[in-house]
């Protein structure tokens, strides 16, 4: 009875160790993206008359320097971390969503309204329907570019695109208009109740259990693609579309609950945002974090586990630039140009190529 | 005031005359978008480099007090770019995709940068350094009815861009060079087999796609306004995408489409006098691209299928 279980522990303890120097190199190739994004940031610090080294420093020191930076930069990785899990749906289904940013809006939206328009109940059930509520939020959000592709075959690159920007105005017209209020300068909604808020841990730091749902979901994801049926049969649609049209596959209803999971997940990031952070709507709350969610995606190469870590650094990134900023004058935007240069390289082969060839025995 | 009255005040002249100035940053950015996918790369970064191209041209008309210099310096800075692109994806094989949204991270990034570091402002730099373009006046056109005042009294840049188009049609249709740019985006192994060199129609078609891009950022700070300010591109680079998408990458219907948005943006400045809130206003040109898709793709379906029935 044991002999098929044991063949298999040996076969996947052998998938291990295949794996290995491929993950080994695969951070090899990190580490140098980041030498090379660093570098040109530093040139481009140096040019504008200031000391790079310096600007790292506080940089590193604002991210993980401290107790307190540590659980701020944890924090700030929640929402970064939902949203690379909904690039993973969207990408390993091959679904190009370039509307995250929109999701995240709709569903934060969604979570202020429920947050602020329903008063008495008991907060664990509070909390809950907020969530769930800017999930559908967010797959509603996301079901038109969908639905354009799989009904009458719109790419959709474009459309996803553009809801980005209609969720950007539209829950700005809503909130200078229809739910205005009066509690606030910035333009906003009203607070939400204590009993939508989300419990904090760390006294002085906005940490709370976002935080622990984004873990949880990590998880969870990590579970439905690589455990179950359904998750398999989105990741191999997602590997080959036309191999899996040929095997009979259901390509176009896994194209729909990919994109449908992907943006109920950037309302649930929207969400974890407004009931731990801001306790109301306002607008440009969201400083790319759908943009960052597909890099994180792509440094994760889709796996949800790996999502953690890539988001952890673009936390620390994000919550350095500020001490950088306050410590060095060197301005914030800087972290965008080294996001960028990672972008660039975080697809190209180059490093890879060179380390492969360098390496034989480990390719 | 009746509806009719408001309806001519709202759909006059002047609203023709401004859609088609509306329209000249889209359109340079929808011909760079065309360039690029003929040669069978997507630049989903049109966005990115016409920021980039915005602000440069505005740097170039500080530095040298020329508008023209400015777009000079602007189309430098965007070729420049694409050549990064082109680079980073041809030879490293980097997906075309992320580095398109790549170069607009890193536009918006890097133009925000430069400006607390160039001139020391944030948000937005305006300044009587900045020389702007000068409206073109026609001698005889002027003084027609109408189309005097639509045509007339625009930037030079606006009838350019217009020449622009005819320009790639007859480059992209009527040309070896443009024979060879669209078999390589159209089926790179059968170029490469016929001895086309694939590699550098490729380069050729992101770095002519990035020229333009330049070219409508330019026209975005250094006509009309004078100013650079922070993410000033607002979107227009993703209607451009949206526009080589919607016109299947012939000039011409690509133009149309440019049109469409720029009348739209200019017909949703004007709703905002009768007092539409201006998040609505700044919301309808997106709108409008999403109906656009989805009629000429239900159009696209409808006809095939009416191919096929008269077929039997």
């Amino acid at each position: 009875m044991n002999g098929p279980r044991e063949v298999e522990a040996s076969a996947q303890k052998s998938q291990v160790a295949q794996m290995l120097p491929g993950l080994v190199m695969q951070l090899l190739n990190y580490a140098l993206i980041l030498l090379l994004a660093l570098g040109i940031g530093a040139l481009i610090i140096a040019s504008s008359g200031r000391d790079p080294v310096a600007a790292y420093q506080a940089l590193f020191h604002g991210a993980f320097g401290s107790r307190m930076a540590v659980a701020n930069t944890l924090d700030r990785s929640s929402v970064m971390i939902l949203a690379g899990l909904s690039a993973v749906f969207a990408f390993s289904t091959s679904v190009r969503n370039l509307g995250i940013e929109g999701q995240l809006y709709a569903g934060a939206f969604l979570a202020a309204w429920i947050g602020f328009g329903i008063e008495g109940l008991p907060a664990p059930l509070h909390i809950a329907l907020a969530f769930v509520m800017s999930a559908v939020a967010g797959a509603a959000w996301s079901l038109v570019p969908i639905l354009l592709r799989t009904r009458w075959g719109v790419d959709e690159i474009v459309p996803s695109l553009m809801f980005n920007y209609i969720a950007i105005h539209f829950t700005a017209y809503l909130v200078a208009f229809p739910f205005k209020s009066d509690t606030t300068i910035l333009p906003g909604t009203d607070p939400i109740y204590a009993t939508a808020k989300l419990p904090r841990f760390v006294r002085g730091s906005p940490l709370n259990a976002g935080f622990l749902l984004a873990l949880v979901l990590v998880f969870v994801v990590y579970w439905f693609l690589f455990r179950t049926k359904q998750g398999y049969e989105l990741r191999m649609v997602g590997m080959n579309p036309a191999f899996a049209a040929y095997a009979g596959l259901p390509v176009k209803r896994s194209a729909l609950m990919g994109m449908l999971l992907s943006g109920a997940m950037a309302g649930v990031g929207g969400a974890s945002l407004i009931l731990g952070f801001f306790g109301r709507f306002i607008t440009q709350f969201s400083q790319g974090y759908g943009w960052d969610g597909i890099v994180i995606s792509l440094l994760a190469k889709n796996n949800p586990i790996a999502v953690i870590p890539a988001a952890l650094f673009y936390a620390g990134l994000a919550n350095g630039s500020l001490e950088m900023q306050s410590a060095t004058q060197v301005p914030i935007t800087l972290v965008s140009t080294i996001k960028g240069v990672i972008m660039f390289l975080v697809t190209a082969q180059f490093f890879l190529r060179y380390l492969r060839h360098r390496y034989p025995q480990w390719a | 005031m009746g509806l009719a009255e408001s309806l001519a005040r709202l759909i006059n002249v002047a609203l023709f005359g401004s859609s088609l100035r509306m329209t000249t940053p889209v359109l340079y950015a929808t011909l760079g978008g065309i360039f690029s996918a003929e040669s069978g790369v997507l630049n989903v970064g049109l966005e990115g480099l016409m920021l980039v191209g915005a602000f440069f041209g505005i740097v170039g008309s500080v530095t040298f007090g020329s508008a023209w210099a400015g777009l000079l310096v602007a189309v430098l800075a965007c070729v420049l770019l694409s050549l990064v692109f082109a680079f980073v994806h041809l030879e490293w094989g980097a997906d075309e995709m992320i580095v398109g949204l790549a170069l607009n991270v890193l536009g918006q990034g890097l133009t925000t940068y430069l400006l607390l570091v160039m001139f020391n402002v944030a948000g937005y730099y305006s300044s009587d350094d900045i020389v702007g373009f000068e409206l073109v006046r026609i001698p005889i056109v002027q003084d027609l009815p109408l189309v005097g005042e639509i045509l007339s009294g625009q930037f030079a840049l606006v009838y350019l861009a217009f020449v622009s188009v005819a320009v790639s049609y007859v480059f992209l249709y009527r040309t070896p060079w443009g024979f060879w740019l669209r078999s390589v985006g159209e089926s790179p192994e059968a170029a490469e087999a016929v001895g086309i060199n694939m590699r550098l129609m490729k380069y050729a078609g992101v770095l002519v796609g990035g020229a333009f891009c330049g070219v409508g950022g330019a026209f975005l700070s250094l006509a009309h306004l004078n100013l650079f300010s922070e993410g000033m591109t607002a979107g227009r680079g993703f209607l451009a995408l949206a526009a080589v998408n919607f016109g299947e990458r012939k000039p011409l219907k690509c133009m149309v489409a440019a049109l469409i948005f720029g009348f739209t943006d200019a017909l949703a400045i004007r709703l905002q006098r009768f007092g539409l809130p201006s998040q609505v206003v700044l919301m309808l040109p997106y709108i409008a691209t999403v109906v656009i898709l989805t009629l000429s793709a239900i159009q696209r379906i409808a006809a095939r299928r009416a191919r096929l029935a008269t077929k039997g």
